[in-house]
């Protein structure tokens, strides 16, 4: 990476471990939601950008990870942080799991399979009395000894979250096995002949994938003290991610970073600036993604990275070559 | 004999179910796109059906089919024709799904702005409760004359797609869009009456549902959930497994409703789920 990309990098996380001193408990709060977006949008991207994979079900490894920290805390008694692990841990086992059956599916058979598999656990969750059931249940915190720096700490938990994941990738790029997803990314034909076991990469990034979200979401839901079904298992998570990431620009590692600054820009500017209530506003963030998906599909970091040569190596997919399908 | 009722009732409620995947299914089989606003569209029916029932209350509510199902041709015509075409052009996969999926957002909560998030039902006056006693089984009228509706367009959809003119340029542009083209098609005024045809199946459909069921705004997901669900377990490109997988749904979840109240969606999903494990090919299998 960049000298420059380090200084920035460096420069927000300084700014992150001293931002509980001086900021108050709201932006704090809308900081971290923020910063977990971006974790969520990368593990999203990390599957739909290089192998092809677009879910709509994402919502599920979020509410997985929500309620696997909070089991973990009432049930052990301890501190919530020491539940991540275990959240993010769930969340790769369930996509392992589900990843033989619904490997069987293509493209937006696919997505929507997942979909049905999150509802599935909705309807589940909503209905099991020990998970608390429709109305959702609070965090146990009397582990804590005081709430005060628990606020700073979660802040600094979806810092690490949205500061580490993308380095991680791009980290991740650079490997053996990230050699592998680009090439999977560019012609699946072609890189299966150069002895690229596709379906063994696209089930390493579905798990990295779902541990990942798991992980944020179960950040995010510890921060708010507070689960709900209708909340967790919320198909407006996927409507982020999957915003955030084409209208970033799919398939690089910069695009879903900018894609949430600018989800949550425009949220405040629909919300604030121009007063829309909570429907009309979604309707305006589903106009922009059909704008968006007829004038921009490969979103707006994609028209940059395109203008700078493909040295990047998440440089936006090439238009696709019907040549060797044909 | 309760329990022979409730299988029988939840076959002749897979009629409908069938409906919902044949607009899904023919969609993609023609132009390889999955119409993520597909049970918006099927919820835009009912909410079409109260407001002409509304508009004309001395007609029979069954009347109205036939506006409903004029009315989604040509959402769906313009659909097309406005946007779809557009995306369908770009070759890429994930662009088509992303402006369909815009869509559905944009058209949920367009719904519950301008209807209210509040559960209704069509009243389909008379029709809706009478019943017929047959060897013992109460059946109702209703859910009977739906299901004849829909074998009845299932037959005539196959029929126009294996006999026409427009089946035989239908099946060309699915098969090879680019010979078509050389033989005078146009494959984008193919879409258009395409997703004319699955909008004015799904509108059909959504509106004889709400005359059994309530619905709301947001019950376009769990409709949308049900079409795909069909497709899969009828099997992927098959026209009669479509008919066979609502069935297998409608019945999955009637029985389910009545093992455990307001869990009726759950079973269908495990039976997809099941379908999925052990026989992913579908019911009808794959042609290919």
């Amino acid at each position: 990476m960049k000298r420059l990309s380090w200084v920035a990098v460096a420069a927000l996380a300084g700014t992150a471990l001293f931002a509980p001193r001086f900021a108050d408990g709201g932006l704090l709060r809308l900081a971290a939601e923020i910063l977990l977006a971006v974790g969520m949008a990368q593990m999203w991207n990390l599957l739909a950008g290089y192998t092809g994979l677009m879910s709509l079900g994402h919502q599920l490894f979020v509410a997985l990870g929500a309620y696997a920290l909070f089991e973990t805390t009432q049930r052990l008694g301890i501190a919530p942080w020491w539940g991540l692990p275990v959240a993010g841990l769930a969340g790769a086992a369930a996509a392992a799991l589900l990843a033989p059956v619904l490997f069987r599916l293509r493209d937006a058979y696919f997505a929507i399979g997942l979909w049905v598999f999150a509802e599935i656990g909705y309807l589940l969750v909503s209905k099991s009395s020990g998970l608390g059931g429709s109305g959702g249940r609070a965090l146990d915190v009397s582990a804590l000894e005081d709430v005060e720096s628990f606020q700073a700490i979660g802040f600094w938990i979806a810092a690490a979250i949205g500061i580490g994941m993308p380095l991680a990738v791009g980290a991740l790029m650079r490997s053996r096995l990230g050699l592998a997803l680009l090439t999977v990314r560019d012609n699946e034909l072609a890189a299966r002949s150069i002895g690229v076991d596709v379906w063994r990469v696209r089930f390493v990034a579905f798990v990295i994938s779902g541990f990942g979200c798991a992980l944020a979401g179960a950040a995010y839901y510890m921060g708010g003290m507070f689960v709900s079904p209708d909340s967790a298992f919320d198909i407006n998570w996927v409507v982020m991610m999957m915003f955030a990431t084409l209208i970033g620009g799919i398939g690089t590692i910069a695009g879903p970073v900018f894609g949430v600054l600018v989800w949550y820009a425009l949220r405040e500017l629909l919300t604030t600036v121009f007063g829309l209530q909570g429907g009309w506003y979604l309707i305006g963030m589903g106009a922009v993604a059909v704008a968006a998906s007829l004038y921009a599909p490969r979103g707006v970091w994609g028209l940059v990275a395109r203008s700078r040569g493909p040295k990047d190596v998440g440089a936006a997919r090439p238009a696709k070559s019907d040549a060797l399908e044909g | 004999m309760d329990w022979l009722a409730t299988v029988v009732n939840g076959a002749l409620l897979g009629g409908l179910y069938g409906l919902f995947g044949l607009g899904l299914a023919l969609v993609f089989g023609v132009m390889r796109v999955v119409n993520l606003a597909h049970g918006e569209f099927i919820v835009l029916g009912a909410f079409l059906g109260v407001f002409l029932v509304g508009l004309l209350p001395q007609l029979p509510p069954w009347v109205l089919v036939l506006p409903v199902a004029l009315a989604g041709y040509a959402l769906g015509w313009g659909l097309q024709a406005g946007v779809v075409n557009r995306a369908v052009r770009s070759g890429n996969p994930l662009t088509p799904l992303m402006l369909t999926f815009g869509l559905s957002v944009m058209l949920r909560n367009a719904m519950v702005q301008f209807f209210g998030a509040d559960s209704r039902a069509i009243d389909g006056g008379v029709l809706t409760t009478a019943g017929i006693d047959l060897l013992g089984l109460r059946i109702g009228l209703y859910p009977l004359l739906v299901l004849a509706l829909a074998a009845l367009l299932f037959g005539a959809l196959h029929w126009l797609l294996r006999h026409s003119e427009f089946g035989r340029v239908v099946r060309a542009v699915a098969d090879a869009p680019e010979m078509a083209r050389l033989m005078g098609v146009t494959p984008a005024r193919v879409f258009n009456r395409v997703m004319g045809l699955a909008i004015a199946f799904a509108m059909l459909a959504g509106f004889l549902l709400a005359q059994r069921t309530l619905f709301t705004p947001f019950s376009g997901v769990e409709r949308m959930l049900i079409a795909f669900e069909v497709v899969i377990i009828g099997g992927l490109g098959s026209f009669w497994g479509a008919l066979a997988g609502g069935m297998v749904l409608g019945i999955a979840q009637l029985v389910g409703q009545k093992l455990d109240s307001n869990a009726g969606p759950l079973y269908a999903h495990l039976v997809f789920v099941l379908v999925l494990l052990f026989m992913p090919k579908g019911l009808a299998g794959e042609r290919r």
